[in-house]
């Protein structure tokens, strides 16, 4: 049931969730970058942070403050991750360990799963949902948006602009660039790489708990809400190449806008499929990536 | 050749073995095992209430009857299905297999209890669905397979008496692609083409774990439904009622949710402005006559939890008394044993009304189903006691 109206909605509606997906993957993406790792966990600290949105509005801020909610949880969330690197991801460089990849997935999958049956435990079984004073409905071109999805998306914009300036503009950030290219080099500069490392994981998944934070009206708040973005993560960064950071927010785009489109014009039930269609289409023709680079190692 | 000392040692031996054996305690607790989501992708909060219900049972059957079998005492065991057959079938066979439990019961998530099932078929500990309705449960027959819920064929019929009583015409259905959703969408095509009633049935499917059902509504919008039935489980459902909201179609086109989620406690915190004006299915309306184990249990579930009992509570309860019954009425804990006694025994449960379990046609086999129940709740934060009964639809005999 083709028509211009419906073909621009759903556009729409693919950009807006796309965008909320780049967020994600983000972090995924800049903790690689970083620390050469991938963090499995990265959607238990999406739902640490959706968790602490929601107490934070019911307790203590209230509808009105949901945005200071927000960053609270997201600086919450970086504090965790500061303090969890030097215990959990530093051991795999200060002990040069031989197999560090394995070592990361092993350290970072036991940490997802502990996180998320603590929250079942501690949390119960019931969902919740934090409340905003955000409008209802809001209109997108032809497309009614709710208005704690369409503040998501635009804080998940300003945030990216954020980090993009603070990457660019900064000292720190300059280090953080030198070290993604190479450790050792930036090291010799005399850059402490493993306080970055740990500022980094902090970052990265401090990106994650302001989706997390952002989405918790949108999705709801329950022990395994980050695991879905944790997958639309991870197959945006393939898409858009694994340490990529413009990658990251143009292959989301592309992946939402893909997701909406065939759901709403093929068959809507395939709707995850259409994603990974995508991925397998890119591998065969950018095996890193639209926008990745291929490694340099000595 | 052995020496006759040899053999008179090995003789006894296997006499104190078998008088002795550790296996046939008569003191020994009997075990009977529940196989629940507790965590996601499972709706962990059907399964805590189920548990709930069931472990209260546990209490009246060895508090108030004293036990079962000549006063052993009757233990649950518990295994968390995470809402995945895998895991469901890895479960039932630990219960069955290391736990020798005389039946398993609890089962929510139709895949689940499918895929155990199969299972069950070769190992023969029967299983009891407590809130698990899609046919092939106990469409295929299976001497193992019993279930104390409404079918899909059951809960279809209510709708189309539903359509018919409000003149619906045209009605979108939006359906997870689980076996749950898929089963009621195809059982309502079928209904709908035999009965020949003129309504005009728009059939949409999503997957469980989609996060934006925009693309799916907005063809909905477009198809102008008299009404919309969301028939998904967990959190789609709530995902579907706020994105319909959202871009217009609700309030404007009502809504029927497909199970009794919105009996929940959680569902006003949830939907405080757009929970009102939902229709509903339900299993159980506190204006319905309970048994006298059933009084019993309503008012410790109070004392207990301080809220009222809802169906998943009362139908926990219910299942572990029938197969805590069941294994009294056959005065064994052996598979067959157990099968025999449900297939011919009659069992009190929760609801005023007995609980067989006949050799009937179809999905009915081995099924007793209560009643189906449209609910409306017509104001925000309405109890769902008060909620209006628009529909009540009990099982014809079959």
């Amino acid at each position: 049931m083709y028509s211009p109206e419906l073909f621009l909605q759903t556009l729409i509606a693919g950009v807006i969730i796309g965008v909320l997906y780049a967020l994600m993957a983000l972090g995924i993406t800049f903790i690689y970058s970083i620390v050469k790792m991938i963090n499995w966990a990265m959607g238990e600290f999406y739902m640490i942070a959706s968790y602490a949105q929601y107490l934070l509005v019911a307790y203590l801020l209230g509808p009105d403050l949901w945005w200071l909610g927000a960053l609270l949880s997201a600086a919450g969330v970086f504090l965790l991750g500061f303090l969890l690197e030097p215990v959990l991801i530093k051991p795999m460089f200060r002990q040069a360990l031989e197999r560090q990849d394995e070592y990361a997935t092993v350290v970072t999958i036991s940490l997802l799963l502990l996180l998320r049956n603590l929250a079942a435990a501690l949390a119960g079984p019931y969902q919740y949902k934090p409340e905003t004073n955000l409008p209802l409905m809001v209109m997108v071109g032809p497309l009614p948006v709710a208005g704690p999805r369409l503040a998501a998306c635009l804080c998940a914009l300003a945030a990216l602009a954020i980090f993009y300036v603070v990457l660019r503009k900064t000292w720190y950030g300059l280090a953080l660039r030198a070290a993604a290219q190479s450790r050792i080099g930036a090291q010799t500069a005399g850059v402490n790489i493993l306080r970055l490392d740990q500022v980094a994981f902090g970052i990265g998944v401090a990106l994650a708990g302001v989706a997390g934070a952002l989405l918790a009206p949108v999705f709801q708040v329950f022990p395994t809400d980050g695991a879905v973005t944790t997958v639309k993560g991870f197959e945006i960064i393939v898409i858009g190449g694994l340490g990529s950071i413009p990658g990251a927010l143009i292959a989301g785009v592309l992946l939402g806008v893909v997701e909406s489109l065939g759901a709403a014009f093929i068959s809507s039930p395939y709707q995850n499929v259409y994603g990974f269609l995508l991925v397998l289409l890119i591998l065969l023709v950018k095996p890193n990536g639209l926008f990745g680079e291929r490694a340099r190692q000595a | 050749m052995p020496s006759p000392t040899k053999i008179a040692a090995a003789a006894a031996g296997l006499i104190a073995l078998a008088v002795f054996n550790p296996g046939a305690r008569a003191d020994e607790a009997v075990k009977i095992g529940l196989e629940i989501p507790l965590s996601p992708p499972g709706d962990p909060a059907a399964g805590q209430l189920i548990r709930r219900g069931a472990e209260l049972a546990i209490d009246y059957v060895n508090t108030v009857q004293g036990g079962i079998i000549g006063g052993r005492k009757v233990e649950l065991v518990v295994q968390d299905s995470h809402g995945q057959p895998e895991a469901g079938v890895a479960g039932y066979r630990k219960l069955a297999t290391e736990d020798k439990v005389i039946g398993v019961t609890g089962f929510f998530h139709s895949s689940v209890n499918i895929a155990v099932n199969e299972v069950a078929k070769e190992i023969g500990v029967p299983t009891l669905a407590t809130q698990a309705s899609a046919a092939d449960i106990t469409a295929k027959h299976y001497d193992q397979a019993f279930r104390t819920h409404a079918i899909d064929a059951l809960r279809v019929e209510a709708f189309l008496a539903f359509f018919k009583k409000q003149n619906y015409k045209r009605v979108s259905l939006v359906g997870e692609t689980t076996d749950y959703g898929i089963g009621i969408l195809e059982e309502t095509e079928k209904q709908n083409a035999k009965q020949n009633a003129g309504i005009e049935l728009q059939k949409i499917t999503f997957d469980h774990s989609a996060t934006d059902l925009t693309p799916q509504l907005l063809q909905v919008k477009a198809f102008k439904p008299d009404l919309v039935i969301n028939i998904a489980v967990g959190q789609p459902v709530d995902l579907m009622m706020d994105q319909a909201e959202t871009i217009g179609l609700l309030p404007a086109t009502p809504m029927l949710i497909s199970y009794d989620a919105p009996v929940r406690p959680q569902y006003w915190q949830l939907h405080p402005k757009n929970g009102s004006g939902i229709y509903f299915i339900a299993y159980y309306s506190p204006k319905e006559k309970l048994s006298d184990i059933g009084e019993w249990f309503a008012k410790a579930y109070q004392a207990k939890y301080n809220e009222p009992p809802i169906y998943s509570s009362l139908n926990g309860f219910g299942d572990v008394m029938i197969l805590a019954e069941a294994a009294n009425a056959a005065k064994s804990t052996e598979p067959k044993a157990m099968v025999q006694a449900l297939e011919t025994g009659s069992f009190k449960s929760w609801t005023a009304d007995a609980v067989t379990f006949p050799h009937a046609d179809g999905p009915f086999w081995h099924n007793w189903a209560p009643p189906i129940l449209i609910l409306h709740y017509t104001e925000p934060n309405q109890d769902w006691r008060q909620a209006e009964i628009l529909l009540e639809h009990a099982a014809a005999a079959r």
